[in-house]
């Protein structure tokens, strides 16, 4: 029986190339940035399948013909044609249907498959997730407000119509528009982020849409058929698009969006605050919602 | 029809925050009927108003998405869709059974709910809690049969289904009176003005047509479901 020789230890570390990063680190700011541009790129299916780019780019041509309907009509007929303050209002089922399909991509796939701590490993943190979120999606439907604006006012440009121009009301709906913009998508990416589920978020946002707009549309109709007109017109306010239109009609003084006005008085005021508790009350929620996830 | 594939579509649907939404529409309608008791304005005409726009025109389309994609579009987006269609099952039969089990919960969610709120109004006058309850029970039995086989089709089910009842049925059937022929939400209207005679209610299909409409579409889709699950294949998604 011979002792156990003792052996050199034959384990090596072998140098297979791995390096450090030693360039610039851009810091939080930038993966902010860099976050949101992705984030907005997603929403418009950049980057994502060709599929996925049929529904945002879709819609967004439905938001542009009226406007290049307006513009052939101005050049041809030299009349003014759709206005510019009314335009949102009017296209509010395009806006609530791109809200309802894209807000759930912007958040849904994220809380699926649970990679919010990969995220959050770097200097992002959860303010700063939820930020460039939200701000991608404002800046998605600002996108697919301005834009057909901004056709429509060029054509006004070129046509030349006689009479007066509509400069006033053109950036009054410009500055309305990022209310509009900051209120959808606060309500729709807060929605949007209590599901892992895309199909389920999809159906939620446009729940909230569709519920907001027929309890208005319903109680309106029945205060306007018992000829209590002040009543119904406060009905009007539910629908988030209304409200925000109120704002406009207060502020800018433009003519309503909704074809019969809105609340004299107090309305305007009444409108903003209840706009802007929305957008806190979802802000919140996110808020909320997303300290919640970070920590499972 | 099998029990088992029954017992995990309905577990799907209600187990998880589905529910919620299931819960929260119909209670909107009670609701709204409660407030217009309260307005004092319980008369026919407000009635057909809360039916026409609430009842069908939007609660109806929007459980039929939630409720017949629900049933398998979150099976085939997990791919736990491939454990139950390994099984010995015919495909046909799966289909059938997950569409029994979204119109069972059309039925309970969307026209019970009217049923009441009608009743609530205007109880059993001019039988309109009575047509708008058959309507909407006819047009949610259609809508859970197109939305699954939209469901089998496609991973975008919703939305393609959101685009078809907000824009296809409300907008362009707004405009155009052609389009309201292809129109689930029309059909129960039709179904809904025969049987009630209140003369506030008007309906643009005539019911010869939106009869055999609605039980083509039911079946077709069904059918249809049950051939694409028998050669269907997981692909994966972004």
């Amino acid at each position: 029986m011979t002792a156990t020789p003792i052996h050199e230890p034959t384990g090596v570390i072998h140098d297979i190339g791995y390096r450090h990063y030693d360039g610039r680190r851009l810091g939080r700011g930038s993966a902010v940035a860099a976050l949101t541009l992705h984030s907005l790129r997603g929403v418009f299916g950049l980057g994502r399948p060709a599929r996925s780019k049929i529904m945002p780019f879709g819609l967004l041509v439905v938001m542009l013909l009226p406007a290049v309907v307006t513009v052939a009509i101005m050049m041809l007929v030299k009349q003014q044609g759709m206005g510019y303050p009314g335009f949102t209002a009017t296209m509010q089922t395009v806006l609530a249907i791109f809200l309802a399909t894209q807000a759930p991509y912007l958040v849904a796939p994220d809380l699926r498959f649970r990679v919010l701590p990969l995220y959050l490993s770097r200097p992002v943190t959860v303010l700063d997730y939820v930020g460039a979120k939200l701000a991608a999606m404002t800046l998605a439907m600002l996108v697919l407000m301005v834009l057909p604006l901004t056709v429509m006012f060029l054509g006004e440009l070129l046509a030349d119509l006689p009479g007066p121009g509509h400069t006033g009301e053109f950036f009054a709906a410009l500055a309305t528009s990022v209310l509009y913009a900051v209120m959808l998508a606060c309500v729709g990416t807060a929605i949007a982020s209590f599901t892992p589920r895309r199909g389920l978020g999809v159906a939620a946002v446009i729940a909230f849409y569709l519920l907001t707009s027929a309890i208005s549309g319903v109680i309106y109709g029945v205060l306007a058929s018992l000829s209590r007109d002040g009543a119904a017109e406060w009905a009007m306010l539910i629908n988030p698009f209304f409200a925000v239109d109120a704002v406009q009609v207060w502020l800018f003084d433009t003519p309503p969006g909704n074809g019969v006005g809105y609340p004299d008085g107090l309305g305007g005021p009444i409108a903003l605050l209840g706009v802007l508790a929305l957008i806190a009350l979802a802000v919140l929620a996110l808020i909320m919602r997303y300290r919640k996830a970070a920590s499972s | 029809m099998n029990p088992v594939v029954a017992g995990i579509s309905y577990r799907a649907v209600l187990g998880r925050r589905r529910v919620w939404l299931l819960i929260l529409l119909p209670l909107v309608l009670i609701g709204l009927s409660a407030l217009l008791l309260a307005f004092g304005s319980a008369d026919e005409r407000s009635a057909v108003l809360l039916m026409e726009k609430f009842a069908i025109g939007t609660m109806l389309p929007l459980l039929g998405l939630i409720v017949g994609t629900g049933v398998i579009a979150p099976e085939i987006d997990d791919g736990t869709i491939i454990h139950l269609l390994s099984k010995p099952i015919s495909r046909p039969v799966i289909a059938q059974t997950k569409f029994l089990v979204a119109a069972s919960l059309l039925i309970l969610f969307a026209a019970v709910p009217t049923f009441v709120a009608a009743y609530l109004l205007v109880s059993g006058e001019s039988g309109i809690a009575f047509g708008f309850a058959v309507g909407s029970l006819a047009g949610g039995v259609a809508y859970a049969a197109l939305f699954l086989l939209l469901g089998v089709f496609t991973k975008h089910a919703v939305a393609i289904g959101l685009v078809y009842a907000l824009i296809w049925e409300s907008v362009v059937g707004g405009f155009v009176p052609g389009a309201r022929d292809f129109s689930i939400q029309q059909w129960a209207q039709s179904i809904a003005d025969q049987i009630s005679v209140s003369s506030y209610q008007t309906s643009t299909v005539a019911l010869g047509f939106a009869i055999p409409a609605l039980i083509i579409v039911t079946l077709g889709a069904v059918v249809w479901s049950g051939q694409r699950l028998r050669s269907f294949s997981l692909t994966g998604d972004e």
